[in-house]
């Protein structure tokens, strides 16, 4: 059974068809890079799939659990997480917290535990900055963790994200344009910082502008164009798709 | 992590300092006026701690709390005066009942946001004191409780002065910012501050945001009743003016004259707010003879555009800006001038 199973997705702004009957799926493991011009409908996609948006129809398989109608934090809690196109860093934050708030769904002190911190809760606050510190590591943080977030560049803000979401050890991983805004020796670090969560077991489904890296990354690629999949397939499918470089590059060069 | 065992450290070293300035103080300071108004800073304290959990920690605006303020005292003042229950157990079940109030109201307040949720709030408040006001059997309406309430005691020690009063007062103080400290570093508070960060992000790293700002406002309402309580035993008459929208606005102003994201910020703010309006009291009169009691909010308006335009992050935040501000520029002056 594939990990995710997304059928018929629709939804719709007023008239504006953003996401239209798309479906695919997902298995465990796997890289799989949704690309498409801008305004295609791969955020909504993303913001469907964690419960930001409700679909206007269709629905969206986790582990053989429908999650449509979930609010964002239970999907969460099942082990779907993501990063943000535009970043949702926690500036109030340190570097640290940042990535500890990662690890609300796999703790649990409540108030009266937070309000009387008891042995029980102060040991789960050493795992939580053990766990913290490790998923800091792996992005090439650690030196920075008491360093408030907002005082990062912009490359290390988007690996500050990475590391909190994968500080929620989620199976299935959802990374919305992680290379946008990086410089070609950050992109390398993310490839390999990919590399080593798919090792790890963790699925991924990334948005990506940067088609040389998708096509280095990816097993499989979703192509969407105004809302609707337009192809699905190996990058080598993909780039010799004539439908998909029709939208690309505009109807003219199919004439000629 | 040798640097978050460091900052631990030094949040308890400030606590304990802290605690043993305050218990100190009523020994140097031995006129009663003085005394009164400390113990009013610290009954004024425990409100606003509550108050900056809920607006600097969960990012929520109330403008009611003068009412769960009230709650406390009323359910402390006609339990214990008409109804003879013990002082202690009363103000327990103020506790309880106030904060049962919020959370029952919360549930549908939380589905706000922004300003809706202020103004939801002020319409609370608002509806509590007009209980206060209207419901003469219980509560003697506008002209308040016509029986006294008893002073509080422990065993048959009865704290019927000022200086007695001080320490039950702040030591109650000292135990919600304590508490309100533990909160604030713990998997709770991160969640709180993650929300006013970006409740996206944090709904997307699984934080039930509606739950914990519910929680919160229900913490802090609990708070202001217990603040409330002690403000009828030491007063041992209540009537509903205390407890109006000018109340909640103070609090407000006190919250964020100290600065919402400091525990200490309450303190600052209270006690520059309060030593204000003493001082205010004693010299409008002789300035302006005919002023009523409204000049009290053109200060405040004054007061609340002064700190937002100049120290928007409130005068405890603020001060520490200005002083690494200051050794910026002299460590910057000290380079400079060791070029030369």
């Amino acid at each position: 059974m594939s990990l995710l199973e997304i059928s018929n997705l629709t939804k719709s702004f007023g008239g504006i068809l953003a996401v239209n009957e798309v479906s695919f799926s997902v298995n465990n493991g796997e890289i799989i890079a949704v690309i498409g011009p801008n305004g295609a409908g791969k955020t909504t996609l993303f913001n469907l799939m964690t419960g930001i948006y409700q679909p206007t129809g269709g629905q969206v398989l986790f582990n053989g659990n429908n999650i449509i109608g979930m609010s964002a934090h239970r999907i969460a809690g099942l082990g779907i997480a993501r990063t943000f196109q535009n970043l949702q860093i926690f500036n109030n934050m340190t570097v640290l917290e940042n990535v500890m708030v990662g690890r609300h769904t796999k703790s649990k002190t409540g108030l009266l535990g937070a309000i009387f911190p008891i042995s029980r809760v102060q040991r789960e606050e050493r795992e939580i900055v053990e766990k913290a510190m490790e998923k800091l590591t792996l992005v090439g943080l650690a030196n920075k963790a008491m360093v408030g977030a907002d005082n990062l560049p912009y490359g290390r803000q988007k690996m500050l994200e990475i590391s909190r979401a994968i500080a929620l050890e989620p199976e299935l991983l959802l990374l919305d344009e992680p290379a946008a805004g990086l410089n070609s020796t950050e992109t390398r670090k993310l490839v390999k910082i990919i590399y080593k969560l798919r090792d790890q077991g963790v699925t991924i489904i990334l948005v990506e502008h940067d088609m040389e890296t998708v096509m280095e990354i990816a097993d499989r690629l979703v192509v969407l164009n105004f809302g609707n999949k337009l192809a699905e397939g190996t990058p080598v499918e993909i780039q010799n798709n004539q439908e998909v470089i029709a939208a690309y590059l505009g109807e003219e060069d199919l004439v000629c | 992590m040798e640097d978050l065992k460091r900052r631990k450290r030094l949040r308890h070293s400030l606590i304990a300092l802290f605690t043993v300035i305050i218990f100190i103080l009523p020994f140097i300071i031995t006129n009663n006026y003085y005394r009164s108004v400390l113990v009013i800073i610290g009954i004024y304290t425990t409100v606003v701690v509550g108050l900056c959990l809920l607006m600097g920690y969960a990012g929520q605006i109330s403008l009611g709390h003068a009412g769960f303020y009230g709650l406390g005292a009323y359910v402390s003042g006609v339990l214990t005066s008409t109804y003879d229950v013990s002082p202690w157990i009363a103000i327990l079940l103020g506790a309880v009942g106030t904060g049962l109030v919020a959370y029952i109201i919360g549930i549908p307040i939380f589905r706000l946001q922004g300003h809706y949720l202020a103004l939801a709030t002020l319409g609370l408040g608002l509806i509590i004191h007009v209980v206060m006001m209207e419901e003469v059997d219980i509560t003697g309406g506008p002209s308040g409780l016509t029986k006294s309430i008893p002073y509080l005691s422990i065993g048959r020690f009865e704290l019927n002065t000022d200086f007695k009063y001080y320490f039950l007062v702040w030591i109650v103080a000292l135990a919600a910012i304590i508490l309100a400290n533990n909160v604030v570093h713990s998997r709770i508070g991160r969640a709180l501050r993650s929300v006013h960060g970006s409740e996206f992000a944090a709904q997307s790293l699984g934080v039930d945001t509606g739950k914990y700002k519910l929680q919160v406002f229900t913490l802090s309402a609990i708070y202001a009743s217990v603040a409330g309580s002690l403000y009828a035993h030491y007063i041992t008459f209540i009537s509903p003016s205390p407890f109006g929208l000018m109340t909640s606005i103070q609090f407000l102003v006190m919250a964020v004259v100290g600065g919402l994201s400091s525990i200490w910020g309450p303190i600052f703010g209270v006690t520059a707010i309060t030593l204000l309006t003493e001082g205010l009291k004693y010299i409008v009169p002789k300035m302006i003879p005919q002023a009523g009691g409204e000049y009290e909010i053109v200060v405040y308006g004054v007061i609340l555009v002064i700190i937002m335009i100049f120290l928007p992050e409130g005068i405890t935040s603020g001060i520490v800006n200005l002083y690494e501000g200051w050794r910026h520029r002299k460590e910057l002056a000290d380079v400079t001038s060791g070029d030369k």
